[in-house]
């Protein structure tokens, strides 16, 4: 299930790109294997960044695996008015997971996107696309990425769009090589300063919830006539696959605040290690009934005043307080640690306590990851002492406290990095793509 | 006081259907077996740590666990007893363990 019939641009997203090339699963490869180009193969010509008339049957296995990233990406990212990597690199960066283990980490993608629209929403800042695009001449200096070229012309498409919706097609793939990135660049800014005057209102972007593209495509309306005013020989075969049947609403997209050039998107994404909730059963509790009576519980009042109990599916340990106040600890996803609160409540009613789930909170998530280099901590601490704190006779790791969004990283020199304090998973997602262009700056030798 | 853990046990047992035998044929009284039992805790702590040298490993996946009241209560399946001597294969074993005399808690509250 690749790029879904109709879906009017199929092309495989800059994110799968990297992701080939850093994903060692079989059905990447089968993809690999297929492209003698590289890792993600680019749809066939007419043009590959817009509108391949029909979805490249060589991207289908990587497809496979992300398109549900994808869609989900597509849905709400995709022609958010992002124009940076801010906007591209949570798409490249959830896509870069090797294979998302679960089918849940693909609701929280959606999830995550979700409150990246509602995020866009509060706060448009279509100004910054109309702006003249500084970032332009980045991008013409720096084509190594097919991301970083692709955005360039989003980036103008943008401009030129942009009375309809600040939308940042950043996220859109790039599968360019790079023999062709500059022709595509050269092209695109010609195309679009002839076809500025010409740009319909088309405005709403309506992205599908269940567009099967595995591509990042974007199944809308607008956004397929303003490609197609920019590469006027695709318009037709791209207009009609625009009607998709589960094409949601249109969606209001409004730009993220750029704030990094998309050249620094990472292609890693963070995964969570622990999950920490707090929940009320609402009744009190008879700790040593609980204990004598359940399985895999500890209780020991002298030295502390609550039962241990754990669970293996999920695998989970609970504090339960005879307050009826229970803390559940080690769950790898929001949704897991909900389940297992859930199960932990279950045993307490069954041993005959009226309890109930009130007040269901995560409290803390912790994310880890590896940015692949050594890092020079020295050098970190000295330009941002005001967050980081290093003392390697105390602890071999640095301590960066970020501000916005309050998240402490704890960085080491291997290149590993953890991430903890989040309440919800974007954070963690924003705190990574925030530190990751810093740690760049700091690679060793 | 010693644990009286080991009134449930093939000895232990023995012990005390005798002595109800002996108080329903009214040769003793209640509070008689009561002292014998008392004595029999002692006497079989004592003996386990002073009599008792040879050593058995067992090993088997926990099924579950429990700690409540300083006992810790675990139910493992397909366990191993091993002595140097010989080897028990059993598909489940209920283990009841106390703290031991000098392995007690001795960490101040």
């Amino acid at each position: 299930m690749a790029c879904g019939p109709g879906a009017e641009f199929c092309f495989p997203s800059p994110a799968l790109q990297s992701v080939c090339a850093v994903c060692s699963s079989v059905g990447w490869a089968e993809a690999e294997a297929r492209d003698p180009r590289g890792p993600c193969p680019a749809p066939p010509r007419p043009h590959p960044r817009l509108g391949a008339p029909t979805p490249p049957p060589r991207l289908a296995a990587c497809a496979r695996r992300a398109d549900k990233w994808l869609v989900r990406h597509v849905r709400s990212v995709g022609l958010r008015g992002s124009s940076t990597c801010l906007g591209a690199s949570p798409f490249s960066a959830f896509l870069t997971v090797r294979a998302p283990p679960m089918e849940e980490e693909q609701t929280y993608l959606e999830l995550y996107l979700d409150q990246c629209v509602a995020q866009d929403d509060l706060a448009p800042s279509r100004s910054l696309l109309l702006s003249p695009v500084v970032p332009d001449d980045a991008y013409m200096s720096n084509p190594s990425h097919p991301e970083t070229v692709f955005n360039s012309h989003l980036e103008e498409v943008k401009e030129t769009s942009g009375h309809f919706s600040s939308v940042d097609l950043s996220f859109l793939p790039d599968e360019l090589t790079q023999e062709n990135k500059d022709q595509s660049i050269i092209r695109s800014k010609h195309e679009i300063e002839e076809n500025y005057k010409t740009q319909s209102q088309q405005s709403r972007l309506s992205l599908s919830r269940e567009q099967d593209i595995g591509l990042g495509l974007i199944s809308n309306s607008s956004l397929s006539n303003s490609h197609s005013h920019l590469y006027p020989g695709d318009a037709d075969s791209v207009q009609p696959s625009l009607e998709k049947p589960n094409s949601m609403p249109l969606v209001s997209i409004t730009p993220m605040t750029p704030m990094t050039p998309v050249s620094e998107c990472s292609g890693i994404v963070p995964q969570l290690q622990n999950i920490v909730s707090t929940v009320n059963l609402a009744c009190k509790l008879d700790l040593k009934k609980i204990a004598l009576h359940a399985k895999n519980a500890e209780y020991n009042p002298k030295r502390f005043a609550a039962v241990i109990m754990r669970i293996r599916e999920p695998r989970t340990t609970a504090l339960i307080f005879s307050s009826g106040k229970m803390v559940c600890t080690g769950a790898k996803s929001e949704e897991q640690s909900r389940l297992a609160a859930r199960k932990y409540a279950r045993v307490v009613q069954k041993l005959g306590f009226p309890a109930r789930f009130l007040d269901f909170k995560i409290q803390n998530m912790v994310g880890s990851c590896d940015v692949r280099f050594a890092i020079r901590l020295e050098g970190l601490v000295l330009t941002h002492q005001q967050f980081s704190s290093y003392e390697p006779e105390l602890f071999p790791g640095l301590i960066y406290r970020m501000v916005k969004p309050r998240i402490v990283l704890l960085i080491f020199v291997s290149g590993k990095v953890v991430l903890t304090g989040a309440k919800e998973r974007s954070e963690i997602y924003e705190a990574f793509e925030n530190i990751y262009p810093i740690l760049k700056g700091f690679k060793k030798a | 006081m010693a644990y009286q853990l080991y009134r449930n046990t093939t000895l232990g047992n023995s012990l005390q259907e005798s002595l109800d035998e002996l108080i329903q044929s009214q040769q003793i009284t209640p509070q008689l077996a009561f002292q014998v039992l008392l004595q029999f805790d002692k006497a079989i702590n004592s003996a386990l740590v002073q009599r008792v040298r040879n050593r058995v490993n067992f090993r088997g996946s926990l099924n579950t666990y429990r700690f409540c009241d300083n006992v810790w209560t675990f139910v493992l399946n397909d366990a191993e007893f091993r002595e140097v001597t010989e080897l028990i294969k059993v598909d489940k074993v209920n283990i009841v363990a106390c703290d031991g005399i000098n392995t007690g808690s001795n960490t101040t509250e």
